[in-house]
């Protein structure tokens, strides 16, 4: 049934009966359990794998949705939407139409030629390509003039934007929203979705902006940007209140939920679960909440206060914070079931640094550290604990984002000349390019294709580093080249801080296995898709799932998790999420092309944020990045090209509903 | 809605791009739209949403759609003139079938859900989407649904404008005037799909809104979405009213620009054809506001005088309600550096529900007056609180320019076939060049120096004629020697609220370092208020005609200051004794009220509020 019976797809004719070309889309049994996909409608075309599917009904129900999603800013597809939508929902009921096939058409053309954005040059696609190539069915379907049996299906509108986003913030609605005047709706839509906007308006690797369409023009639309404008809105006159009327159903106070963990990943789901109406405690080793957002992100790119300001929500909502608890030395998992806990969120984090692995680190006491120390340092300088200076040379082993906070925070502690050592090429550098461009500019120089081979000590003080310089292999299949020492060309840095930020990893991994939490071949705690783990009632989300990674997968592993741990609360599992369903559809087939612009755009290039000059800021903690103005954030609204796509897919059943 | 990109080509960029535009080959710039280079090669285009003047083309009618080839394509597209720009080797054809059918078909989408009760409409024959049905042709209407245009909202909160979403056409040109312009922000734009319309920004109604009033909003709208309060009504039934005695003013700058509106050259002085035509409308009194003008002077100036000598500085002037608006809800802070004189509209009503009577030997409560204003702001300042007088305002209708020349056509009179005449009424009416120039910007600040100069001085200026505080410029400073005690004072002048919004920031935040500032909220001052007439497809065209009667007016009057008017003197001999005495401050004086706006909303109003956009991950 994979097969394709008819449709058209980017222009392509399919026609079986016709023995013309036809396609096998992947992925495209089912769309749940027992449930075939008869035919799938978007922006590209159709295709109908079920001779008896009736195009009239589908193509309402497609249009019904671009309608319900039209923004109505311009003309034809504001009103164009609307009319075809009526008019073949009176097709499909067997009356009298208020617009005939060659108006439908012509309509539809107008929506696709002259529209503003995405959703409305494209949501007409489809219903073109059906009139222009199929019109004979449709013709067929509405003779005898009687109403349409009613189809199964459902509608889902995305973006690339959208979709690249671990969290799947409406990226276009938000910048819609300052557009439109309204900054307080926009930073709404983010509240949506995780509680730290200011937070994620300031550190997020963006990969909503890699997605951006916009590129295709100029440049990508300043996402990030945007997001810190909206949410710096909360530290004005004007800031929103979190009140508990945000709370959906409160429900009985035995419905507790233990959250271990107050990072970006604890915090997102204790919202998220605080939202649904559970009582939720939230255990942190450390004294103050944010985790690695909180220790891991000098104070020069998230201001302590800005952090706190959002933590602070779970407590607005009713949430507890329990500080100086640590799982495994203060509490088990065993106590919170004893303490009547329904279900428990691990969100540890990777606290603990990796080594090197390579001869005289042990010897090294001073003048060493992994990168999660030396940023644990940096933090209880900033907050006025234990002061921190550094002078000399420091060099920094690694090439991601901890390393260029490393880098720059060494700078302004004092550091003579610091310098950063990448076994790969820069490109190669995982690190946001922003920052490298960052560190660069406030001095700090950069050593790639080459990895320490020995730590140099003196009386256990560090005094330098043997490097080997490395070489690429010529690309593997995958395209990927491999990076090799080159034999006999070790030299020796000399140093007097040494700071290995390659990796983290699970802290007292053994003490949470011996709980009964599984953990994976590379000392992860080991979840499913569904993010349970290997102890019922017992979720896990995070880097102490997925290693060292960002904080918007963290907030989106806090959603789901919330999501889940209310199914399996109120009905003992976890449900098909049909929306989850559409997007693997979507991934699967590439359906959502990264395709080129094909009418001139006129270039407008987007706005930074203001920053410190490179040669004041190198001095201190404060932030370096200032929010744009509100001239500057309409402008920026204003060069999103709202890259919507409407997607349909009609079943053989209902689709089961699932959580919200 | 935003201004267009930075790279826009100024007027003397190169034109450095080939094309061909219906047919014929010429040359471009490079990043310019279809449209600007059409408008430049003399090819019209139809437009609606689109609005050169205040560099607004947000794309979003559609109207203005163009069949397009570009280089090393072989299919023709459509795309949008006011947006796309031109490419070396394109062809445009703007009149092709397809981009002609299109551009059609978008208008007669536009008319969908716009109210076409045409003959009601305050816009009727002067709309810019009646001409653009006419330019595409446009013969059928397939889509109207009326009960679906009636159920789009009305907002009559507002004493002064009427803000009617029937008639929108999302054109966007308000919001971009109020937000980036006037820099008020007092509108958003709000809903989606159909529901999608013009909404005060954070507020259900006008009287808890960040709007001022100042109109400009109205001047930019192409139907009649935006509008005054139309009071022609009350305006008839008071001349009609046997019982009641009617008493006409207005103000400096209508006379300079209200004659277009009759074929008349823009610009020309039409103060006798006004005189003639208020006799012929049946009032009983006609005024002159620029007599009152003379009083703001010696009210305001004598205040100025002593708050200068006491060290209290800078002073605002207090003449324009907008601003006023605008200082009570955005800088109520600022309050106290505001004069406290009254705006020439309610000096001069208030003299005559006090004076006036007695003189007309008339019952004061027999008296309405009405005062025509190139100001919608005027509409709303006439219904302060602090300007009643036993529980009646003062000025009991306010008319805009706009409001008296439907005026004028209801009762069958035009202005044009007037002989001019002058007034009828033996007093207040007379005025000084002073007075005359209060119209623009710069012209009460000139007004005031000539005045405070001879009280501090005992003799005239010399140079009467003060130039170096006329232009055109948002701010303009200057320094100007008062002699005497006084000395050199440091003034500034501003008009559009987008640079008095700058102004404030920097005296407020102790940059700026001035003696005495005036204020007018619109653009180029009175002469191109909210209230004047409006323009079609342009924004402020005829300011410099304008302005430029508004000085010849002060050159050939008689009496070229506000203290030499002999009708002023006699008034303060007989009636008020000296500037800013009590009387005087009983009658002429008001004080001001805090109105800051709190724009605050719980996370959960703003879920409430938001569509197409859930919590579902």
């Amino acid at each position: 049934m994979t097969q394709v019976a008819y449709g058209v797809w980017d222009g392509v004719v399919h026609d079986r009966q016709a023995g013309q070309a036809t396609l096998e889309p992947r992925n495209f049994d089912e769309f749940d359990e027992g449930n075939p996909i008869r035919a799938f409608f978007g922006d590209r075309g159709f295709f109908v794998f079920d001779e008896s599917v009736s195009l009239v009904d589908a193509l309402y129900h497609y249009m019904r949705k671009a309608a319900e999603q039209s923004c109505g800013v311009c003309t034809p597809c504001r009103m164009g939407t609307v009319l075809v939508r009526d008019a073949l929902d009176a097709m499909r009921r067997g009356l009298d139409a208020p617009l005939d096939l060659d108006q439908i058409a012509m309509l539809g053309e107008q929506m696709r030629e002259t529209s503003l954005c995405g959703l409305g040059q494209t949501c007409a696609v489809a219903l073109l390509d059906a009139l222009g190539h199929f019109r004979g069915r449709i013709e067929a379907e509405l003779a005898p003039k009687r109403p349409i049996r009613a189809q199964h299906g459902m509608a889902y509108m995305t973006a690339p934007c959208i979709e690249a986003c671990p969290s799947k913030v409406n990226v276009p609605r938000y910048i819609d929203y300052i557009r439109d005047g309204k900054p307080e709706n926009s930073l709404g839509v983010l509240l949506q979705k995780y509680p730290m906007a200011a937070t994620c308006g300031r550190v997020c690797v963006r990969y909503c902006e890699q997605a951006c369409r916009r590129k295709f023009v100029d440049e990508a639309v300043g996402i990030k940007t945007l997001k810190r404008f909206v949410a710096d809105q909360q530290s004005g006159p004007n800031a929103l209140e979190f009140t508990r009327d945000m709370i959906r159903k409160p429900l009985d106070p035995a419905m507790r939920v233990a959250v271990v963990g107050a990072g970006p990943a604890g915090i997102s789901c204790a919202y998220h679960l605080l939202l649904r109406g559970y009582h939720v405690d939230v255990f942190d080793k450390a004294s103050q909440a944010g985790g690695m957002a909180q220790i891991g992100i000098p104070a020069y790119r998230l201001p302590k206060d800005t952090l706190a300001l959002e933590t602070e929500i779970i407590a607005d909502l009713g949430g507890r914070f329990l500080f100086g608890q640590q799982l495994g030395r203060d509490f088990s998992i065993n106590d919170l079931f004893a303490r009547g806990y329904r279900a428990v969120f691990l969100g540890l984090g990777c606290q603990a640094g990796s080594r090197l692995g390579v001869a005289g680190e042990d010897e090294a006491r001073a003048g060493y550290f992994s990168g999660i120390d030396f940023l644990l340092r940096v933090h209880d300088h900033v907050a006025g604990k234990v002061p921190l200076s550094l002078s000399g040379e420091v060099l920094v082993v690694g090439g991601g984002n901890v390393a260029m906070d490393c880098v720059r925070s060494a700078i302004r502690l004092g550091a003579g000349r610091v310098h950063v050592l990448y076994r790969r090429t820069r490109a190669d550098m995982p690190a946001d390019p922003g920052e490298i461009a960052d560190a660069e500019a406030e001095g700090v120089t950069f050593h790639t294709l080459c990895n320490p081979v020995r730590v140099l000590t003196q009386a256990g003080r560090v005094t330098g580093v043997v490097v080997a310089q490395m070489e690429q292999s010529e690309p593997d299949d995958s395209g990927r080249r491999k990076v090799r020492p080159i034999p006999g060309s070790e030299v020796t840095l000399p140093c007097d801080t040494l700071i290995a930020a390659i990796g983290q990893q699970v802290e007292d991994g053994s003490r949470i296995e011996a709980d009964g939490i599984a953990l994976d071949r590379w000392r992860c705690v080991a979840a499913d898709d569904a993010l349970t783990t290997s102890r019922p009632g017992v979720f896990a989300g995070g880097d102490c799932v997925t290693g060292p990674s960002t904080l918007i997968w963290a907030m989106a592993d806090g959603l789901k998790a919330a999501r889940n741990i209310d199914d399996w609360i109120q009905r003992g599992s976890v449900r098909f999420y049909k929306r989850a369903r559409m997007r693997k559809l979507i991934a699967d087939n590439d359906f959502l092309a990264n395709d080129v612009v094909e009418t001139p755009v006129r270039n407008a290039y987007r706005v930074h944020n203001p920053e410190l000059d490179p040669e004041l800021r190198k001095r201190m903690f404060e932030e370096v990045e200032q929010t744009i103005s509100a001239r500057a954030a309409y402008a920026e609204a204003q060069r999103c090209m709202r890259c919507y796509r409407v997607y349909t897919v009609l079943t053989g059943h209902p689709i089961p509903e699932g959580a919200v | 809605m935003c201004t267009s990109g930075p790279d826009t080509p100024g007027p003397d960029a190169p034109e450095t791009v080939a094309l061909i535009l219906n047919g014929t080959p010429c040359t471009g710039r490079a990043n310019e739209t279809i449209l600007s280079c059409a408008r430049r090669h003399d090819i019209y285009i139809p437009t609606l949403c689109e609005l050169d003047d205040i560099d607004h083309t947000p794309g979003t009618c559609r109207v203005c759609v163009v069949e397009i080839v570009q280089a090393g394509h072989d299919a023709p597209q459509i795309v949008t003139a006011c947006n796309t720009p031109i490419r070396d080797g394109m062809e445009v054809r703007t009149r092709s079938k397809r981009a002609r059918d299109m551009q059609r078909l978008q208008v007669e989408l536009l008319m969908a859900d716009h109210l076409q009760d045409c003959a009601t409409c305050i816009r009727h024959g002067d709309c810019e989407l009646q001409d653009l049905a006419q330019f595409v042709g446009l013969k059928e209407n397939r889509f109207f649904d009326r009960a679906r245009t009636e159920a789009r909202p009305i907002d009559l909160t507002s004493p002064a404008m009427v803000r009617d979403m029937r008639r929108c056409v999302r054109c966007q040109r308000c919001v971009a005037i109020c937000r980036h312009h006037q820099q008020v922000d007092a509108l958003a734009m709000e809903g989606t799909g159909l529901d999608r319309l013009v909404a005060l920004r954070g507020a259900e109604d006008y009287p808890s809104s960040a709007c001022v009033s100042c109109g400009q909003c109205v001047l930019v709208c192409p139907t009649g979405a935006l509008g005054e309060r139309d009071e022609t009504d009350r305006a008839i039934d008071y001349i009609c009213d046997p019982d009641l005695v009617t008493v006409v003013q207005f103000a400096p700058a209508v006379r300079v620009a209200f004659g277009e509106e009759f074929g008349m050259p823009p610009g020309t002085n039409v103060e006798g054809h006004i005189a003639t035509a208020c006799r012929k409308l049946g009032f009983d009194v006609v005024l002159d506001t620029n007599f009152a003008a003379d009083v703001v002077i010696m009210e305001e100036g004598a205040e100025l005088l002593g708050r200068l000598k006491a060290g209290r500085r800078p002073t605002f002037t207090s003449c324009c309600p907008a601003w006023i608006d605008f200082a009570e809800i955005h800088y109520p802070e600022i309050l106290p550096l505001l004069s406290s004189t009254r705006s020439p509209q309610q000096v001069l009503s208030a003299i005559a529900k006090t004076w006036l009577p007695g003189k007309l030997g008339v019952a004061p409560d027999r008296i309405r007056v009405i005062s025509v204003m190139p100001c919608v702001a005027k509409k709303e300042e006439a219904t302060r609180p602090q300007l009643a007088r036993d529980g009646r305002p003062d000025t009991d209708l306010v008319l805009t320019t706009r409001e008296f020349a439907r005026l004028l056509r209801r009762e069958g009179i035009d202005l044009k076939t007037l002989e001019p005449s002058g007034f009828d009424s033996p007093f207040l009416r007379e005025y000084s060049g002073a007075g005359a120039i209060f119209g623009t910007t710069g012209g009460v600040m000139e007004a005031a120096l000539r005045t405070v100069y001879a009280i501090v001085n005992g003799r005239e200026l010399e140079q009467i004629e003060l130039t170096q505080l006329r232009g055109f410029e948002g701010i303009r400073e200057a320094r100007v020697d008062l002699g005497g005690q006084v000395g050199e004072v440091r003034v500034a002048m501003v008009h559009g609220l987008g640079d008095t919004r700058a102004l404030v920031d920097s005296v407020l935040a102790g940059r700026a370092d001035y003696d005495f500032i005036e204020v007018m909220a619109c653009p180029g001052g009175c002469v191109d208020g909210g209230g004047s007439l409006r323009s079609k497809k342009a924004y402020l065209p005829l300011a410099q005609k304008r302005r430029e009667t508004i000085y010849a007016v002060d050159r050939a009057a008689r009496v070229r200051q506000s203290h030499n008017n002999p009708q002023v003197q006699a008034l303060y001999r007989d009636f008020l004794g000296a500037p800013n005495s009590e009387l005087a401050h009983q009658l002429l004086h008001t004080s001001y009220e805090d109105r800051r706006r709190e724009l605050k909303h719980t996370v959960k109003e703003i879920w409430d509020d938001i569509t197409m956009s859930t919590m579902v991950y």
